[in-house]
């Protein structure tokens, strides 16, 4: 098992340095300029050219480089250009809102997929199935910033159900800091109120952007479940004259939640891209705020630092996934 | 499945009801859905929203309060100014007090003056060319002396920009004569109405602020002050105004496009606050590009633009024609001004004229716009229909503003047209007319135009060391008549700001400076 | 003819086929479909924000311009746009893919090892960022969504390669003396086809998806296209009144992206039938 984790290891570093290479030579060809930004409303050019010697702008590329590389390892992305806060702290502070929103959207995708899954599987071919099937392959159609708005137009602009944005409403406190994630510390210091108002608040985000996973999910497992209803025990044993729900219950579950469960890793990186777009659009502070914060106030410390940071997470996720996936099937983790 | 969603429906409401805002609300605060400022620093970065730092956690030797803004002495008691206009000394009041409880003295005001021209960034581009670090100086404990390089008619107009910081505190905190930079980013060593709690400062989301008891105004004026605010900006426009009509927020940003206006006026609970402005919309012209060194051309779009349908049309008349670069509410602005109508044969003779002395009009034209303000492209949208009628094309290209100012740096890379306004930061008009058409500012985005004009320069350079008003009123007059009749751009209207709010909010005070977001004067009301 | 008999027994794909079809033909045909060309582009001012209704049947949007004229016109871009994504991801993608999946030592690891880096960060985080930082515009969206999604192509076109080149009949090849590209182009391009294929309509839709972000986000498409995602976006300053500025565009995308996954699928079963989703 160990040197499985390191032969994955040995294959994420390289992958993580060449995106820093890639993205870092890219912030630094292109035309825009770091120390405009910096400068802000009223420079005179003079100003801008000052800035940009300060920010080492006009040395060598490969100086440069070696300087940000040297300050990355050390965990260390240098302040924003534009509000000259560093921006480790600044990312740091927006990880619980989206593992909080991201994890929330992967149980619920997880649980209500594999049931309506099973559903569909063992109803197969009855209406119920044409439903899911549509659904299945619908949900992965939908723009989830579209499906974000229209729901938050019915739901909150028009019948106030739900609230519109945020994480808490602005009369409550955030609850104290242990693990970021709302709901948790909440309970953790028995503020029940505070408990029940971010539930509500993660509603609509957590929703939204579990649809495509939600898709997926029924998707495999009900081709799954379906598959291993086909293979020869089954069919003996239903032959033999086993009611139908001795049969999927204890055997047919337990065999076929394996494939789902891989999807996982896959479904992670769909839950960070939707996060993006739902994230702006609900106003919920994330690492996907974040990006769409810096994008548009063209802060390309902000931009190269995220990238680097959700490639991390993502790295992480998929070496966990495997880890899991290997000690459910053990074949995967000798192959490599 | 009916009853399913019925359930869910219930449980939905059972959710919102638990969740409602009434439950913890302290009684004397209040949450301002306003954009923040880039940074809190603005000796580092000075944008519009600055001004909600600036104006309640800082003090500055002068202030501007009311609208018309009204230009007052603030921490200063007396002051000074020698007949050439070159040496100024101001004596501070005494007992002013920082947010640390220390009191603040001229060396503070030397510090920040210093800090501001060292950092060089902010608002030091209006004061490098006249002042030098060494000629600020500490005369005694209250007194501090500036000695100019050259006669600035504009010097206190623009005093207000530069906010004085706690020394000590400050320096302190420097690393690497950063001037405390990094730290100042996410702090504050003022000595304003409201202090900032640093802990639950969160970049665009978050900005606390608490009343300062001890501020050297006292508390006379408004005896049931507020005693926290919490700035929140709320990024999209429709879920900040919901946010005012639930209750969430008792302040919008100060300019609703007119198709919430509407909302806000009819609900119950809430009002729009509707103030004239000084910001003026310009439609740049790259004077230095064909075709838009041609002046028949250039008329050929003055008049092409549909003032009238896009004031009325789309922004409903929140917003008043401005003919010229200076805000017809301010001095210096002519009143006979009449600029250019939308008139769309008198547009085609003009661009046949220029076709006719060779200008290349069949060229498609470039109009920049900033993507994230909506208006921008819609100006620009009406601009490029009317223009097509009369047979010239123009691309609508949406981009940043950090991009457009890179841009800025040549003639050659400047684009044939962009859009902006220009806001308020010192109320003079060398805040609109000088530092725009004085060919010293291209190269920055200011001089965008790059229209140059000899007798132009001089004029506003003249008006720029001329002490006395009137005689600057007349140079500003006849410059703005130039330029309108060298049709230099396209001016479009000066802003009437509308800010929602709640009706339990009292005491709002507008002021261009600012845009009412002075907390001294509010109180809630039950 | 079997093939086809059997695809068009699939009901879901013929659907996807027809969607597909239709969106081809109107995209072709948009300036001639589009009822009120004239006032897709110009603004009406008096006609602003006017509901759905017999002469605007998807009302008018924000500068009074006629949505169901932008929403056809708007086939374009996404239909171009998404090709242009596919084939150029395509075109970096699969001579790589060819190359590492027959060729050993380091030349198919390096490359292998740089799709790595690419498939290190979700798609549409990399395509964002990438975006941006070359200043935005349709054509650095489509530009970083090429850059970003060639790998997808190299890692299929591999392991399919990898699969023929161990069939006997390619080591057989060489032993006769056939070159090298002869051998991939008569022999292995051939059977990687189809996998491609069915990737690559699948790749359309999500392509419109992900393009139809960027817009949203102010990083792709820009005004006054009539992009979808990007009208969505405009929409929403004008919510909640203008429900329908919104509504009618994000169903075109889901229609849209819709046939292609059907059609994708289809193509998929015949591919493939180990996969069949319907047996």
């Amino acid at each position: 098992m160990i040197g499985f984790l390191l032969r994955r290891l040995v294959m994420v570093v390289p992958a993580l340095f060449g995106l820093l290479v890639v993205m870092f030579l890219l912030v630094r060809i292109v035309p825009a300029d770091p120390a405009a930004v910096l400068a802000g409303d009223n420079a005179t050019v003079a100003q801008i050219e000052q800035i940009r010697q300060t920010l080492g702008l006009d040395r060598p590329l490969y100086e440069q480089f070696w300087l940000y590389l040297t300050q990355v390892l050390q965990g260390d992305f240098g302040t924003s250009l534009y509000s000259s806060r560093p921006i480790g702290a600044d990312i740091a502070l927006r990880l619980g809102a989206t593992i909080e929103l991201t994890l929330v959207s992967l149980v619920f995708a997880t649980a209500v997929g594999m049931v309506l899954g099973v559903l569909a599987a063992v109803r197969r071919n009855s209406l119920i199935d044409y439903v899911l099937r549509f659904i299945s392959v619908g949900g992965l159609a939908l723009a989830s910033f579209w499906i974000a708005i229209m729901l938050q137009l019915l739901l909150s602009m028009h019948l106030g159900w739900l609230p519109l944005r945020g994480r808490l409403p602005a009369s409550l406190p955030a609850p104290p800091h242990f693990t970021g994630l709302y709901l948790v510390d909440s309970l953790l210091v028995g503020r029940l109120d505070i408990f029940v108002a971010s539930l509500s608040h993660i509603v609509l985000p957590a929703f939204t952007l579990s649809l495509a996973g939600l898709a997926a999910i029924v998707r495999f497992t009900r081709s799954s479940v379906v598959e291993t209803m086909q293979n020869d025990f089954v069919a003996y044993e239903r032959a033999v004259g086993y009611p139908q729900r001795r049969i999927i219950m204890p055997y047919v579950l337990r065999s076929s939640l394996i494939t789902p469960i891989t999807q996982v890793g896959l479904m992670f990186g769909s839950l960070i891209s939707g996060a993006v777009a739902i994230e702006a659009i609900f106003d919920w502070p994330g690492l996907g705020f974040y990006l769409v914060q810096a994008i548009l106030s063209s802060d390309y410390k902000a931009i190269l630092a995220v990238t680097l940071v959700i490639g991390v997470i993502y790295a992480f996720v998929n070496i966990v996934v495997d880890v899991i996936h290997g000690l459910v099937d053990p074949r995967i983790s000798q192959k490599g | 499945m009916r009853k399913l969603v019925l359930n869910g429906a219930s449980a939905l409401a059972m959710l919102s009801i638990l969740a409602s805002p009434v439950a913890a609300q302290s009684a004397n605060e209040i949450v301002w859905g306003d954009l923040l400022p880039a940074a809190l620093d603005n000796h580092v970065a000075l944008d519009q929203p600055s001004q909600m730092v600036m104006l309640n956690v800082y003090d500055g030797l002068f202030r501007y309060i009311g609208n018309p803004p009204d230009l007052q002495p603030w921490l200063v008691e007396d002051y000074t100014g020698s007949e050439d206009g070159l040496t100024w000394e101001f004596t501070l009041k005494p007992d002013v007090k920082f947010h640390d409880g220390s009191v603040m003295t001229a060396e503070d005001v030397v510090y920040s003056f210093h800090r501001v021209l060292g950092l060089n960034k902010g608002a030091a581009g209006t004061f490098t060319p006249i002042l030098k670090p060494e000629n600020i100086t500490a005369v005694d404990d209250l007194t501090v002396r500036f000695v100019l390089d050259s006669a600035y008619a504009p010097f206190l107009a623009a005093l207000p920009l530069v906010s004085i910081v706690n020394k000590d505190l400050v320096q302190e905190h420097e690393k690497d004569g950063d001037w405390g930079a990094e730290w100042l980013a996410s702090h504050s060593a003022g000595s304003g109405a409201y202090t900032i709690d640093p802990d639950t400062y969160r970049p665009q989301e978050n900005l606390t602020f608490i009343r300062f008891e001890d501020h050297f105004f006292g508390w006379d004026d408004n005896p049931d002050p507020i005693e926290v605010v919490r700035a929140q900006p709320i990024q999209e426009t429709t879920t900040r105004v919901m946010a005012l009509m639930s209750g969430d927020i008792h302040a919008t940003d100060s300019y609703l496009p007119t198709d919430q206006v509407r909302r806000v006026s009819s609900t119950e609970g809430v009002h729009l606050a509707q103030d004239e402005s000084m910001r003026v919309m310009f439609l740049r012209m790259n004077n230095s590009k064909p075709p838009f060194d041609n002046i028949n051309f250039r008329k050929c779009v003055s008049h092409a633009m549909n003032y009238e349908g896009f004031i009325t049309g789309i922004l409903e008349d929140y917003a008043v024609r401005n003919p010229g670069p200076i805000p017809r509410n301010l001095w210096g602005s002519p009143d006979d001004l009449v600029g250019y109508t939308y008139d769309i044969d008198l547009a085609q003779e003009y661009c046949d004229k220029a076709r006719e002395e060779g200008a290349p009009v069949d060229r498609e034209i470039e109009i920049y716009t900033q993507a994230q303000l909506e208006q921008t492209n819609q100006v620009a949208q009406v601009l490029q229909a009317e223009l097509r009628k009369v047979g010239v094309t123009m691309k609508v290209i949406p981009a940043n503003f950090f991009n457009l100012v890179a841009m800025m740096g040549t003639a050659e890379s400047s684009p044939d047209m962009w859009v902006h306004w220009v806001s308020t930061y010192f109320v003079d008009p060398e805040n609109w007319i000088g530092q725009t058409y004085d060919s010293a500012f291209q190269g920055s985005w200011r001089g965008s135009s790059w229209y140059t004009n000899p007798q132009l320069d001089e004029m506003l350079r003249s008006a720029r060391v001329e002490l006395d008003q009137d005689k600057r009123r007349e140079v500003y007059e006849e410059a703005s008549r130039i330029v309108v009749d060298e049709a230099v751009d396209v001016w479009v209207y000066n802003t009437v700001q509308l800010r929602g709010l709640s009706d339990q909010i009292e005491g709002y005070k507008f002021s261009p400076i600012g845009s009412g977001a002075d907390f001294r004067y509010l109180s809630l009301k039950n | 003819m079997l093939i086809l008999r059997r695809f068009l027994r699939d009901v879901p794909a013929v659907i996807g086929a027809l969607i597909v079809l239709t969106l081809v033909i109107v995209a072709i045909f948009a300036p001639y479909i589009a009822p009120r060309l004239a006032e897709a582009f110009d603004s009406n001012l008096m006609m602003r924000l006017k509901p759905p209704s017999a002469d605007y049947p998807f009302g008018t949007d924000g500068l009074g311009r006629d949505i169901l004229s932008r929403v056809i016109l708007g086939t374009r871009p996404a239909l171009a746009a998404s090709l242009i994504v596919v084939l150029g991801a395509m075109v970096i993608g699969i001579p790589l893919g060819l190359i590492a999946g027959y060729r050993d030592g380091w030349v198919s690891e390096t490359i292998m090892r740089v799709t790595d880096v690419f498939l290190a960060v979700p798609q549409l985080v990399l395509a964002l960022a990438m975006a941006q930082i070359l200043s935005g515009g349709i054509w650095s969206a489509i530009l970083a969504l090429a850059l970003t999604y060639w790998p997808f192509f190299t890692r299929t076109v591999y392991s399919e390669t990898r699969r023929v080149r161990s069939a006997l009949f390619i080591d057989a090849l060489e032993s006769l003396g056939a070159s090298r590209l002869r051998i991939l182009t008569l022999h292995v391009m051939p059977n990687v086809a189809a996998p491609v294929i069915v990737r690559a309509t699948a790749g359309m839709g999500f392509t419109i998806l992900t393009l139809a972000v960027l817009g949203f986000l102010g990083v792709g498409a820009a005004p006054p296209d009539p992009d979808w995602g990007l009208t969505i976006a405009e929409s929403r300053q004008y919510l909640p009144q203008s429900w329908w500025y919104a509504t009618f565009p994000g169903l075109a995308i889901f229609i849209v992206v819709l046939g292609f996954s059907f059609l994708g699928d289809g193509l998929r079963d015949l591919v493939d039938p180990r996969l069949r989703r319907s047996r």
